[in-house]
């Protein structure tokens, strides 16, 4: 393309004749400053693996958060049928009319499942589960009271709208009362939120300091070449041209500065894992540690590399056009 | 091919480099640029290439005046000019083949069609034996034919030079003297800002002076006024 000798173009780029040509001739051009700047990180490692390691640490962080958040979530969807409703049956009730009330309560809408257990049935649980065992034998007559255990719909679950419903069952004659134990749900769900919240704040932070990391670090190296890009410059180089390298190394830094978030996560979790089963031993649970998946790795790396896009993007486009050959 | 019209130049805090300026050299012409230190010699040529623009006039390049060429457009004028610097600026980074390579690896050319360009214009400067070295190994004389090298790489029409020989004992000042009279044979417009008025002395070429901004001699405008 010549600007001021219409003649010239046939001699020096006779190679873009037509458009696409041109644009494939443009890619080649970018994929193979991509592949020279690689080799340029290989070439001075000391350099580039301090930032990558801030890098990787910074992203190891939120990581880090977000499988926590993950995990919790895990256990505490253990506990759905938690929003569990036990009416304590009025003494004097005879069987038979207990069984009505069963047979009644089944039949609202709000209640999904019903189910009895009976004074004497609760004596043996209690005698098998508290190890009191024998002693039980002393008592001369069994002090529990039927209790019918209500499962609302999925609806009625929610903190407030069970209470409502307990309200409602606790105004049946033959229920003495009724308890609800789902305080200790709604403060973990509190404290969930808060978490996640939490997460999401401390991310933000931390990707903005990635974001600025891979800025300076790449002003710095625009710096570095300022000679070089005055030379491009005076040899009729492009902008385009001279950015690409720059923001190609920031997406360089990105994409291994994700995989060293990606290989500590990971390290961390077989450290913890020991632990943590030990932990879900002594309360009988099977609970297994997760990690991050393919997707969400993916997802780290997408976000990597963005934020190395964007670091560099606005260091190239804030310093880059003060550089010109004759300021020298 | 190159024509200044009351061309001025002050630079920001009020210095006047160059005062009305106006000349113009031929097809395939080759000129002198002569003054003092601080005569305009550098702004004359920053002119050309786009460093900087006029304050007031216009440069015209093979009539296309430069006043009309958008900042975005500046790569594509200089790559139809080949400069070549005191200092040479070769890339200490890269080797001699790479730094002559550079404005076509920048038009992105093919490799193929490069190796051959790059491999003819060092064997014009008769540097076809270093191709492999780092600019550091090489004399100041050569380097300066590396940079040279890479001006004329992508056969522009127009060379410029500043002050090509000014780190160079006269024999080799000659010798670079030598290649720029061989381009100019091929057609090439070549200027060249020097000061070394003994070169200029020894060839019978048009110069240009420069004082204190202001052209002094210039015989051909001098016989049209």
């Amino acid at each position: 393309m010549s600007l001021l000798f219409k003649g010239r173009e046939a001699q020096t780029s006779s190679l873009h004749k037509s458009w696409i040509m041109g644009c494939y001739f443009f890619v080649l051009t970018v994929f193979r400053q991509g592949v020279n700047s690689l080799g340029e990180m290989w070439r001075t490692p000391m350099a580039s693996l301090m930032t990558i390691l801030v890098l990787g640490l910074s992203l190891t962080l939120p990581a880090t958060l977000y499988i926590v958040v993950k995990n919790v979530q895990q256990v505490s969807s253990g506990f759905s049928d938690a929003a569990e409703i036990s009416l304590f049956v009025k003494d004097s009730m005879t069987e038979q009319q207990t069984q009505t009330l069963v047979k009644r309560l089944a039949l609202y809408p709000e209640v999904e499942g019903v189910k009895l257990i009976s004074k004497s049935k609760a004596l043996e649980e209690f005698k098998r589960v508290s190890g009191f065992g024998q002693a039980l034998d002393y008592l001369e007559e069994n002090p529990l009271p039927n209790v019918v255990l209500v499962t609302p719909t999925s609806r009625y679950r929610k903190p407030q709208a069970a209470q409502q419903l307990l309200d409602k069952l606790e105004d049946e004659r033959e229920v003495e009362f009724g308890k609800l134990d789902i305080e200790w749900l709604e403060r973990l769900n509190a404290l969930l939120s808060l978490l996640k919240e939490s997460v999401v704040t401390i991310a933000l932070l931390l990707l903005s300091a990635v974001i600025l990391i891979i800025g300076n670090t790449i002003r710095l190296s625009i710096m570095d070449k300022k000679e070089e890009i005055q030379v491009l410059k005076l040899v009729g180089a492009t902008n385009t041209f001279i950015h690409t390298p720059f923001i190609w190394t920031g997406v360089w830094y990105g994409i291994v500065g994700g995989l060293v978030a990606f290989m500590s996560v990971a390290m961390m979790l077989w450290w913890l894992e020991s632990a943590v089963s030990m932990v879900a031993g002594v309360y009988q649970s099977s609970f297994v540690l997760q990690g991050l998946n393919g997707n969400e790795l993916l997802t780290l790396l997408l976000l990597a590399v963005m934020l190395g896009f964007g670091g560099s993007f606005l260091s190239v486009h804030r310093y880059i056009k003060d550089i010109e050959p004759d300021k020298v | 091919m190159i024509k200044f019209d009351q061309v001025s130049k002050t630079y920001p805090g009020g210095h006047r480099a160059l005062e009305k300026v106006s000349f113009e050299l031929g097809n395939g012409e080759l000129a002198f640029l002569t003054g003092h230190s601080g005569a305009g010699k550098s702004t004359l040529l920053k002119l050309i290439s786009v460093m900087e623009r006029p304050s007031a006039g216009r440069v015209f390049i093979n009539g296309v005046d430069l006043n009309g060429v958008s900042n975005r457009q500046i790569p594509f004028v200089r790559r139809d000019i080949g400069i070549i610097f005191q200092n040479h600026r070769l890339l200490e980074r890269y080797n001699v083949f790479d730094n002559v390579a550079l404005p076509l690896v920048i038009e992105g050319m093919h490799h193929k069609h490069i190796a051959k360009r790059v491999h003819a214009a060092l064997d014009k400067v008769g540097l076809l034996d270093k191709v492999r070295c780092q600019p550091s190994t090489l004399s100041g004389g050569e380097q300066q034919r590396v940079g040279i090298a890479r001006a004329i790489v992508n056969s522009p029409p127009l060379l410029l030079a500043d002050e090509p020989t000014g780190n160079l004992d006269p024999e080799l000042s000659m010798e670079i003297l030598r290649l720029f009279e061989d381009f100019n044979r091929h057609g090439t417009a070549v200027l060249i800002a020097t000061h070394d008025l003994g070169l200029i002395a020894r060839m019978k070429y048009r110069s240009l002076t420069l004082n204190h901004g202001r052209l002094s001699q210039d015989p051909l405008m001098e016989g049209q006024l």
